[in-house]
This record gives structure tokens, sequence and C-alpha cells, in this order.
């Protein structure tokens, strides 16, 4: 891998076909669970597509809970409020996002984002190292976490991945 | 004649306006999982910090655990939230006081 940097306006990098492999599955993956969690809703067709009408309570899976966190810290009906007028949107743009992601792996080992698709992969590694940090069970600074050791390897890629995007957009 | 009083006293109206007025803030918490350099990013590009203020407030969340990043009212404050969760970031809003 030849991480990111900068050429004008553009930001490039260039992946081993093991690792766009990974990301598209990893895209894949957290589209499913978004997925799951959209459809769970107990919504109708036309408050959808105003991008409200979702779930009141939080999920109870820890990864999406951290995807899709409660509003208010000590307000649980303040925060199933906000949540059903909020909740499909966020769950729609990190979609969104992923697709771009997964768009940007297709022409090959080199990967080339204009500025919007630079932004939809740096949410993208961001949602995708909050989910696996809430399986490797990291909840605190200095948690070096538990489980499979590709997964930690891999979380830590993503974060290398995604410190040399950040530098390239300081 | 009676003199009109030239400064008009406040109306209960205005003092229950200025309650509802108190500001909201959008406090950012500490997590372990979220870069440095991603989180001073994100101050700087979503808020229009400088880069210093975006550290300074950065460090702020990291040493402290929590940090407030905008006050206003509370729809606006909403917004910031949920901004902030498209970015990943743990963000909740309250009252100031509190």
């Amino acid at each position: 891998m030849i991480p990111f940097s900068r050429e004008g306006n553009l930001v490039t990098a260039r992946l081993e076909p093991g690792e766009t492999a990974v990301l598209a599955a990893l895209a894949g993956q957290l589209i499913e669970l978004l997925d799951e969690r959209a459809a769970e809703s107990p919504t109708d067709v036309l408050l959808a597509q105003l991008g409200i009408g979702g779930a009141s309570a939080p999920p109870l899976d820890p990864a999406l809970a951290r995807l899709l966190p409660d509003a208010y810290r000590d307000d649980s009906e303040a925060s199933s409020e906000h949540r059903q007028l909020t909740e499909l949107g966020l769950v729609d743009r990190k979609i969104a996002n992923a697709r771009a992601v997964v768009a940007t792996l297709n022409g090959g080992m080199l990967v080339v984002l204009d500025p919007p698709a630079a932004q939809s992969w740096l949410r993208h590694l961001t949602d995708l190292r909050l989910v696996l940090a809430a399986r490797l069970q990291i909840e605190g600074d200095g948690d070096a976490g538990s489980g499979d050791d590709r997964m930690l390897d891999l979380y830590d890629w993503l974060g290398y991945l995604q410190g040399t995007l950040v530098e390239c957009l300081e | 004649m009676s003199r009109t009083l030239e400064t008009p006293l406040d109306s209960p109206l205005d003092t229950l306006q200025q309650l509802a007025d108190q500001p909201w803030v959008t406090i950012v918490w500490n997590d372990p999982v979220n870069l440095m350099t991603y989180v001073s990013y994100v101050f700087r590009s979503y808020f229009g910090h400088s880069a210093e203020e975006a550290q300074r407030l950065m460090l702020v969340v990291h040493n402290e655990g929590r940090a407030v990043v905008a006050s206003g009212g509370r729809e606006e404050m909403e917004r910031h939230v949920e901004a902030m969760h498209d970015f990943g970031l743990w963000a909740t809003l309250s009252k100031e006081s509190s």
C-alpha cells in the first residue's frame, strides 16, 4: 500500500488487491447492518420519504448504538423524539458514504478521490473503526482490545489509512 | 397629567422569552476510537474554528473527557449534534447550566 497523498485538488492512494477486497467487504457489512436497522423502524412510506419516522429507542447492538447515539445524555424522552426525526436520515447518509467508497474502489488499485469522495472516505473509515472497536471491546483510552488478532490489525490499519487521509486535508 | 415611563418595563412575556432563549450547548465526548487529528479536523472544517482553537478544543475533549464546542438555540444545537454523528463523533446537547 502507498498511503494517501495529495495531488492538487485530489487525494490518491495505491492499495493492494487484497486491501480493496477487504474494504469492499467491510463496506458491504456496514451497509447490511444499517439496512437491517432501517428495516426495523416502525415507519410508513410517506414519513420515510421525508427521512423521518425512525425508531424511538437506541439500538441494542453496541456497534450500532455507537453509530447512532442518543442526542441527549440524561433525557430519554427528548432523545427518543430526536431519534424518530433524524435516525433514518443519518442511516441513509452513512450508507451513501459506504457506497461512495465502494464506487472509488472499482478502478482497481489506484484510488483517486475528489473532495466529496474524500469526505465520504473520512466518515466511512470512522464508522468502520467505531464498529470494529465495539466488537473488540475497545471502550476507553488505552484499551488494547480483545478478540481476533486479524480484526485488531484491521482496526489499526484503518486508523493508519484514515490518518494519512486527514493529513492530506489539513 | 401623569408622565409616562420613558423606559418601558420588561413585560412578563419578555422575561419568559429570555428564559426560553437560555442557551443550549453542544458537547463532544471523548472516545478511544477517533484520531486526535481527525477530531481537530472536524472542529475546523465544520465549525470553522482556527487551527489553534480546534486543537485546543480537541485537547479539552481528550484530557477532560468532554468539551463544549458550540452554544445557541436548541434547534441549532440539534443540527450540530446530528452533524457530529455524521462524522462519527460522540456528541450530545443540553441546557448550558447542566
